[in-house]
Parts: C-alpha cells; structure tokens; sequence
C-alpha cells in the first residue's frame, strides 16, 4: 500500500477515535458500552496503523499523527493507573498478608543473619569490652560508669514529642534504605541486618558489663521486639529485590525485579504505620519508670503478636489478588 | 509477494537470520524494515508502539526543575510551620518541621505523579509523562517504587539512561515504566499524491516544509526550496504537474501537485 492511499483509506477512521477520545475526555466512565466497545475496536486499528506507518512512512506527518494518537488512545485505555486503587481495607486485608508470607524465605534468613550478629557482638563485647564500648560513644559509657542508661536522654533532653518524631523518621528511613538498597544486589539490606544484629549485642554486652542488662531489656521490651521485627521484614523485602537481580531464573532481569518490587513494596508500606506507633511507645512507654516492667513486656509481645497476626493471616485461595 | 508474519521471536521463514519483522519487497525477496528488540514496547497484540521516549537531557532538566520545587515547597513548609509556632503546643514546631520534611523528602516527586497521571511539576513544563512499560497509565505502586530509589538514581541513573535505548533509569526498571514525550496531536500537511520511488525520508521532508513554509522568516528562501521541490516533482512525475500554472507561487504549486490537505 502506497502512503497516499494508506491515509486515503484509514484518515477517517483516525478522525473518528480522535472525536471519541474528545468527546470522552475526562469522563470514561460516563461513555456507554456501545461507545466504549467502538473505542476499544478503533483503538486496536490505530495501533496496528501506527506500527505499519512507524515501519514504513517514518517520520511523515500520518507516522507522528498516529504515534501521538496511539499514545493518548493507550494512556486513556490501558494500564492499572486507569482502575480504581484496592483502599487500606483490602491491602491490610490481602495485599500485605500475601506479600508478606511469599517472603517468609528471605525473612527467615534475615532473622538467621541477625541473630548471628547478636552472637558476634556480644561475644567482642564480653571479650573485649573496649571494641561495644566504641559502639555507644563517650557520652554513654560516662553514663554507664555512673550508673545510668544513656536512654534517660530521650526524654530529659528534648520534648517527647521531638523525640517521637526523631525516631520514627530515623527508623523509617532507616527500613527505607534497606528497601531501596536491595537493588544493590542486596547488600545494603546485608549491611541492615548484619550492623543492627552487631550493634545490639555489642550494647547488650557492654551493659552486661556496667550490670545494667536488665534495665537495657527493660527499656527494650515494650518497643524493641516489634521494632528489630519491621527491620528485618524491610530489610528481607529489599533482599527479594537483590534475590531478582543476582538469580532472575529464567525469566528477563527486568521482569524479574518488576515481580520482586510488587511484593517488596506492599511488605514496607505495611511496616510504615508501626513504625510511627512503636515511636511513641519508645518515647512514652519505655524510658518511664512509672510503668512496671512485666506491662512494657506485656506491651511489647502484644505488639509483636498484633503485627505477625496481621501479617501472617490465612488468606483463602479464591480471595489471592493474583 | 511473500507472507508476512509478526512476532515477539523470529518467525519468518526464508527471512534473513535475526530478522524478527519482514515485508516481501516487490523483486520477492526479503527485506527487514522494523525489528522488535526485546527492549520494545509492546502493546496490545503484542503490537510494537513507536513511542516518543524522552530521553537523558529533557528528564534531566525535568529533574533539575522539579528539586527547584523540591526547595521551595521546603522552605514554604519551614517559614509556615514557623508562622504558626505561636498557636503550637512546645516542642511541636520542632514535631511539624521534621515530620514534614521527611514526608516532603519521600512524597514530593511520588505524590505528583500519582495524583497528576504520571507528571511532576518539571515534567508538565517540559511535556513529559510517566508510562508504564505497555504506554498505559501506571498505578500508584510503581510511581511509588520508582521514586523511592531516587537517591540512588542520581548516581547511577543519567548512565543507566546513557545506555538504554528507552532511557529507564534504575526506578524505572524496577517499576517497569519509562517517560515518552506527551506532545499536542500533529496537525501537519498530509500528501494525497506521492510520485513513484518516492520513500519515508522524500514524504516527510515536503510534509515537514509545507507545513512550516508559511512561517518561515524570507518568503524567498521558502520560494528557492518549493522550487527544487518542484524541480524533483517534474522529474519524478511529471503528470503531476500537468494543468498547474507556471507563474502560481511554487509553496501553492507544490501543495496542489501533492494534493496536500491539512492533517
């Protein structure tokens, strides 16, 4: 077919999708079913027109109407953008649940990981109690030879309410990073855990050395438990993204990620909210010694089982978003 | 002339190895004319849609206009929080200002484009789109996704894009979506008449100068090419030019031997 004849036959068919997207502009759904159903059968001829004018009339005035005519015609038509978003119900409900327990594998090797790195370092801390001592800092070994945990400055310091908001960014950028780290072949999540893992029990093992575990669990038991929880979980949610990158399988790389980075994001978003509520409990609940410590316990495990009954709850195959 | 037979993988049979598009040319032997690369983007039916993929320079000054939005809306944010301090309980003006940053951080560039159809402020001034890997409107989990690694992006991004034939930059591959250029619907000159042997590169030459003759600065420089036009018009098809007055201006002269209508 030569180029004249090509925009003889096919010009009023373009005419007629672009007076329908006009006539439809902004307000789709309000388009009847006949009209719809007419759009959808243009749409498909434009696209094969396009392809046939891209390949042989490039860069002619019908190729750039038609490639200008097949993006708008696949912007208005096409892709999960154009769907009404599933509201917090249904992804509390189903979408984090089942993104959380395909994850179970990475999340189990981080608790693995993790729990090494508590070994590791409270074994330094307890062989040599100058290397956890470098973890903490002057300021807090000065308190720890006086007799006092370096946590009282959460509150005496700054308003509780600063202090809230400190640490729910921190710990929210912290589970970020380890998110978006994963794309590095998962080493930044590594990093996470592996640091997080040391830290604590290198700190563990320097207030064991001043006797000052018990109040360090105490001040840990009401927030603690859940906090390290969401890390790990963030941080195995970024794993799956390096797992995609480093073992794509047999499918393309690119698909592979697009794959892991569904799961991913829906686990860290379903982290988010606790973390805003384990801040307030860090700065309210757990410096104060006003509330016994079997409560901040209590506290704490009835945190951690609120989190993994959410997460880990049965989804019945026929209600999966797959 | 042969059969032509479109696929994702080489389907042609006699076609040239790696040819994955053929056309029967008229002497019957095989020519390649479009070849779909697994970097392609393909729509429905598999169908390959030339999309205006934008590419390192455009996003890169979006980018550079959008974190000049980025500080303003920043600072706004700090000089209101601290307008207001008075009304404030103690120690919140503090709360205000770090939670908002931190959301502004994160959001600025997300929130746009969720809420705008795939544009920020830096993409609506230089018309640009986010799409999905398809051409379709994303949803809001991949504009999320694809804004979250934005730090890591302004270190290796610009080479990502470097090297991509699509310029996706590190979100955009994890988000599967890419940004096309989201132009006004062309209006330009299209030919009735094409003489024979004419190719793409001829018919969009003409096309391109009918349409911008009229507002081209010296009529004569608009004259000289109308002439050689012409000159190859008469060559090529001389009936074409049969009943044209010799003295009309050579822009109309052209027009009407091509039958040029407005698109």
């Amino acid at each position: 077919m030569d180029y004249a004849r090509f925009v003889r036959l096919r010009r009023p068919l373009w005419e007629a999708f672009e007076a329908e997207l006009a006539a439809t502009r902004g307000s789709l759904r309000k388009a009847g079913y006949g009209t719809l159903e007419d759009m959808a059968l243009r749409y498909r001829q434009v696209l094969h027109d396009h392809a046939l004018a891209a390949a042989r009339f490039p860069g002619t005035a019908a190729a750039r109407r038609l490639q200008s005519l097949a993006l708008e015609g696949t912007l208005r038509l096409t892709g999960e953008g154009r769907q009404r978003p599933a509201g917090l119900r249904v992804f509390f409900g189903r979408t984090f649940p089942l993104a959380f327990q395909r994850q179970l594998g990475l999340q189990g090797i981080a608790v693995a990981l993790f729990l090494v790195a508590v070994v590791w370092g409270l074994t330094v801390a307890a062989l040599r109690p100058a290397v956890g001592l470098a973890f903490l800092g002057p300021e807090a070994v000065r308190g720890l030879e006086e007799g006092r945990l370096w946590t009282s400055s959460l509150v005496t310091t700054v308003p509780p309410a600063v202090s809230s908001s400190q640490i729910a960014t921190n710990n929210i950028s912290v589970a970020l990073t380890a998110w978006t780290g994963g794309v590095l072949a998962g080493l930044v999540p590594l990093y996470v855990v592996l640091l997080n893992g040391l830290m604590l029990g290198a700190t563990l093992g320097v207030t064991m050395h001043y006797s000052l575990g018990a109040e360090l669990l105490e001040f840990i038991a009401a927030h603690g438990l859940l906090e390290l929880t969401l890390i790990l979980v963030s941080a195995a949610a970024g794993l799956a993204l390096g797992r995609a990158l480093v073992a794509a399988g047999d499918r393309p790389r690119a698909l592979a990620l697009r794959e892991a980075s569904r799961d991913s994001l829906a686990v860290l978003l379903g982290c988010v909210p606790w973390f805003v509520v384990l801040a307030l409990v860090e700065v309210f609940v757990s410096p104060s010694p006003e509330v016994p410590a079997g409560v901040k316990l209590t506290l704490g495990l009835a945190l951690e089982g609120a989190f993994l009954a959410l997460a880990l709850r049965p989804i019945s195959p026929e209600a999966t978003d797959d | 002339m042969g059969s032509v037979q479109i696929g994702l993988t080489c389907l042609c049979i006699d076609a040239p190895a790696g040819c994955t598009y053929a056309w029967g040319s008229r002497n019957g032997e095989w020519t390649e004319v479009a070849e779909i690369r697994r970097e392609s983007i393909l729509g429905l039916d598999n169908i390959r849609l030339d999309l205006p993929v934008a590419g390192l320079g455009s996003r890169s000054l979006a980018a550079f206009l959008d974190y000049i939005g980025l500080g303003f809306v920043a600072t706004a944010w700090i000089v209101g929080v601290l307008v207001f301090a008075q009304w404030l309980a103690p120690g919140w003006t503090a709360v205000f200002v770090v939670a908002g940053l931190f959301l502004i951080d994160w959001g600025y560039f997300a929130l746009q484009e969720i809420l705008g159809g795939g544009r920020t402020l830096g993409k609506r001034l230089l018309k640009l789109r986010v799409v999905t890997a398809e051409g379709g409107t994303p949803a809001a989990g991949p504009l999320l996704i694809r804004n979250l690694v934005r730090s890591l992006d302004l270190f290796c991004g610009p080479l990502l894009m470097a090297v991509d034939p699509l310029s996706r930059r590190l979100g955009d591959r994890l988000a599967g979506t890419l940004v096309v250029h989201d132009r006004q619907r062309e209006t330009a000159p299209v030919l009735g008449r094409v003489p024979p042997g004419w190719g793409a590169r001829e018919l969009a030459v003409v096309e391109a100068f009918l349409a911008r003759a009229r507002t081209l600065g010296d009529p004569a420089v608009a004259r000289e090419m109308a002439e050689r036009i012409l000159a190859r018009i008469r060559r090529d098809a001389p009936e074409l030019m049969a009943g044209l007055d010799p003295a009309a201006d050579p822009v109309a002269a052209v027009r009407q031997a091509l039958q040029a209508e407005e698109g």
